[in-house]
């Protein structure tokens, strides 16, 4: 049971971070490797205000969405002015200097001893320390997420981030500021990761950076390849699919000693034969066609 | 001490340059991000100990298979995987993304085989020389003499015929192709050479460091690093890319700490595409020609 | 959208002795032209002449070496093309750029300015606003489609319209973002007969309303069909002007621009 609820938990978490990454990738077209590196920044301001401050999760959190946005902008200015191929690398670059600076200022972040002892969340007196409460917690954020991405993806903002990606030259044509919302959607993008951060952190009560590494960002984008981005369903189905996957080759009782390789190298199959056959993935709508 | 840094930088610089040499070159001709470039780069240390441990064979011969094991899976990536996705003119994203997903595969392949432990060809220490006041190991001086033999042979290749076609398809493929040429063949010879420098570097270097699945990743961030660094516009663009990087990278081990290298790199990346994305050798571009 | 009301008070579009060279290489080279408010000029000229780079350098794409463009008093030399955009100048590309997985009329409605529910937060604490606001703006929309005969197309994916449909598509954009002046590159090439009809229907419809209509084109009868005024530009210079039939059936012109 506790096996099942862990499951649900995870499935919570990816979901922020797909539908965050969607927001970035799918409406605005920006292939972004530097999630994961929101997601560790998120993760490690709330820990650090919990362990060393004694700050409260949820004020935490919220001051984890904040960090967590204002340092998009150290990452987007630069890099939002770059096309194609070379925003892609300066967001890679980004993603290695977040990595190496979690990993190596131990003063700071303890690096690769990580940090233990992080408290449960609680409200109101209520604890969230057993899997069933947290299950609840991180649905409920999960499904906020994916109300405020459809909201803010339906409307006049959503239609303008289209055209971005659509062709960014042509939407100057019309009179928007490409560099204004593609800002925007970055750094909300940013914002919505660092509540998984804090969420996994929450519930690991224990993070280190080797969670939040460029294989990390990979994943992410491999998720919403084979899902689809562009709209809500694709990163949803793309994020059940991949969360659930590893427990169904436990199931066909394949040794975990090889599991998670054959786990990537169906994961690699699947990305290679959509990007190849159906580049918008099962559910999605946009892809690098 | 500076001299002993410089020396341990240009020789790991030499090989960082032979590697990315081979990514510069696919990229600049055929606009691919060859992601991938690191599974080849695996799958030639794994093939070299394979051979070597496997089977004891000669070890010339068990370098050759290496070689042509690499140059055989760059040409299958494109056959299998680029070509389906430019036939669709698809974004070169896509082609990163397939690319990615090559690298997945053949990694975890590699490592389900060969298992994720690190794997060591040479026990105990190299053997040394003294050159002037330096001390070198084997294995740096054979990088070195083989970046020379490499770099010798990329000129000549490069005021060939051939070459001047490859520069001339890197520019304009439609063109090379009016002029009779059969662009799919020459990116099949693009990819099985650019492998096979893959293959170069990551033979020498595994020898001398040992190896695990994970290798690869490491030598194409630094390809992609170098060619930035020295110019994705010209094919030497890679070897100065490479070379500099690995003097800087010696001179931050000795000021900072190794553990800070990997920062370092990824800083000199961002620095240059915002402050100068033509690199050190490109004229001046200005982006808001493209 | 009331389509037949005029347009008024157009300030003249003007470039003084606008120059841009790549690496050396004049691509314009001391331009001087005040384009007339509300009529439709011409700019012709051979491959190479420099008549895209006008544009690009106009249109704020590519910044001038040396050299003004005003608008009127106001001046655009350093402006970005967004807000060059907003000032009302519109621009046709000769690859027209329709927003290909958008439909027909989503191309439009999206260039309308100053919508409520572009910023970030609208659409969650303005949307009944949002909501209100967009119902006006797709019936504009759909007169729009109407005004460029592109009615039936609304729900149709830009990207499976023909390349003359997405030309009309293209122009109606230009209107619905409030462009008095339009810069049209090449608008009659690679457009089926049928649709070409339309489009120089379009443009003298629209001149008529009172815009400042600019247009390169390389089919000289539709110059001399449309055009009050035309440049010929040749190697990056202006070399002659004047009224069509006399531009057409000058010495120089024939030269520079049909070799003959």
């Amino acid at each position: 049971m506790n096996y099942l609820l862990h499951i649900l938990v995870m499935i919570g978490i990816y979901l922020i971070l797909t539908q965050s990454l969607n927001l970035v990738m799918g409406y605005t077209g920006l292939l972004s490797v530097c999630h994961a590196a929101f997601y560790g920044i998120g993760a490690y301001a709330s820990t650090l205000l919990m362990t060393s401050w004694g700050v409260n999760f949820f004020v935490a959190l919220i001051a984890s969405i904040v960090i967590s946005m204002l340092l998009s902008f150290v990452v987007s200015i630069p890099t939002l002015r770059l096309r194609g191929d070379y925003f892609v690398l300066g967001t890679l670059g980004f993603q290695a200097i977040i990595f190496g600076i979690m990993y190596n200022w131990i003063s700071f972040t303890r690096g690769p001893y990580g940090i233990p002892g992080i408290p449960s969340p609680s409200l109101f007196g209520f604890v969230f320390d057993s899997p069933s409460s947290y299950v609840s917690l991180t649905t409920a954020f999960a499904l906020l997420t994916v109300g405020f991405v459809y909201l803010i993806t339906s409307s006049q903002f959503g239609r303008v981030l289209k055209t971005i990606r659509e062709d960014e030259i042509a939407s100057q044509a019309i009179g928007k500021d490409p560099l204004f919302f593609k800002t925007t959607s970055f750094a909300l993008g940013a914002g919505v990761a660092a509540i998984a951060g804090s969420l996994y952190a929450g519930y690991m009560r224990y993070i280190d950076p080797t969670s939040f590494t460029i294989a990390e960002s990979l994943f992410l984008i491999t998720i919403l390849a084979i899902g689809g981005s562009g709209n809500i369903k694709g990163p949803i189905v793309g994020t059940v699919i991949l969360v659930v996957l590893p427990e169904v080759l436990r199931f066909l009782q394949i040794p975990d000693t090889v599991a998670p390789n054959i786990r990537m190298m169906l994961y690699a199959l699947a990305l290679i034969l959509l990007v190849i056959y159906r580049p918008r993935g099962l559910a999605g709508e946009y892809g690098f066609e | 001490m500076l001299p002993q840094l410089l020396a341990n930088g240009l020789c790991a610089g030499a090989l960082y340059a032979i590697v990315a040499l081979g990514f510069g070159i696919i990229y600049r001709s055929t606009g691919v991000f060859h992601f991938a470039h690191g599974a080849i780069y695996t799958i030639a240390a794994y093939l070299t100990y394979l051979m070597l441990v496997a089977t004891n064979i000669w070890w010339p011969v068990a370098v050759a298979v290496a070689l042509l094991g690499a140059a055989f899976s760059g040409v299958l990536a494109e056959l299998l995987v680029y070509r389906p996705i430019q036939k669709r003119r698809a974004s070169p994203l896509a082609a990163l993304i397939g690319s990615f997903g090559i690298y997945l595969f053949a990694v975890n392949l590699i490592a389900l085989i060969a298992g994720n432990e690190t794997k060591v060809l040479r026990p105990g220490v190299d053997i040394t020389f003294e050159v002037g006041s330096v001390i070198l190991t084997r294995f740096q001086l054979l990088g070195f003499a083989t970046f020379v033999v490499t770099l010798v042979a990329f000129f000549l290749f490069k005021k060939s015929r051939l070459g001047r076609l490859l520069t001339a398809f890197s520019d304009n493929p439609a063109l090379v192709e009016v002029l009779g040429w059969n662009a799919s063949v020459i990116r099949i010879a693009i990819f099985a050479a650019g492998s096979l420098l893959a293959g170069i570097s990551a033979i020498i270097s595994v020898m001398d460091i040992g190896m695990d699945p994970h290798v690869g990743m490491s030598a194409l961030l630094i390809s992609a690093v170098a060619v930035v660094v020295g110019g994705v516009k010209l094919f030497e663009g890679a070897i100065v890319g490479g070379v500099v990087l690995g003097i800087v990278q010696s001179l931050v081990v000795w000021q900072f700490s190794v553990r800070w290298m990997d920062v370092f790199t990824f800083s000199i990346l961002v620095l240059f595409l915002v402050l100068r994305p033509q690199g050190l050798l490109g004229k001046k571009v200005r982006l808001e020609e493209v | 959208m009331d389509l037949s009301r005029r347009t008024d008070n157009v300030p003249t579009l003007e470039v003084k002795h606008l120059s841009r060279f790549f690496g050396g290489v004049a691509a314009v080279n001391n331009v001087s032209i005040a384009f007339t408010p509300q009529r439709i000029t011409a700019l012709i000229g051979p491959n190479g002449a420099g008549k895209t780079t006008l544009f690009n350098l106009i249109g704020g794409y590519i910044a001038p070496t040396s050299g003004a463009i005003l608008l009127g008093t106001g001046d655009l030399t350093t402006r970005k093309p967004w807000e060059i955009a907003r000032l009302g100048i519109g621009r046709l590309f000769q690859d027209v750029r329709v927003f290909g997985k958008l439909t027909t009329l989503e191309n439009i409605v999206v260039a309308f300015p100053n919508q409520v529910g572009e910023m970030f937060w609208q659409p969650i604490f303005q949307r009944a606003q949002m909501m209100k606001m967009e119902r006006p703006n797709i019936e504009r929309a759909q007169a729009l489609l109407e005004f460029v005969t592109l009615a039936d197309k609304a729900n149709t994916v830009a990207e499976n319209l023909s390349f003359g449909q997405q030309k009309l598509l293209a122009i109606a954009r230009l209107l619905a973002m409030d462009a008095k002046i339009l810069l049209l590159d090449e608008p009659a090439s690679g457009v089926h007969p049928a649709v070409l009809d339309s489009v120089m229907d379009l443009m003298s419809r629209l001149v008529d309303q009172g815009k400042t209509i600019i247009f390169i084109e390389h089919n000289i009868s539709v110059v001399l069909e449309l055009a009050h005024w035309v440049y010929v530009l040749d190697d990056s210079e202006v070399v002659a002007f004047g009224l069509p039939d006399e531009v057409i059936h000058d010495r120089v012109t024939r030269e520079a621009y049909l070799g003959v």
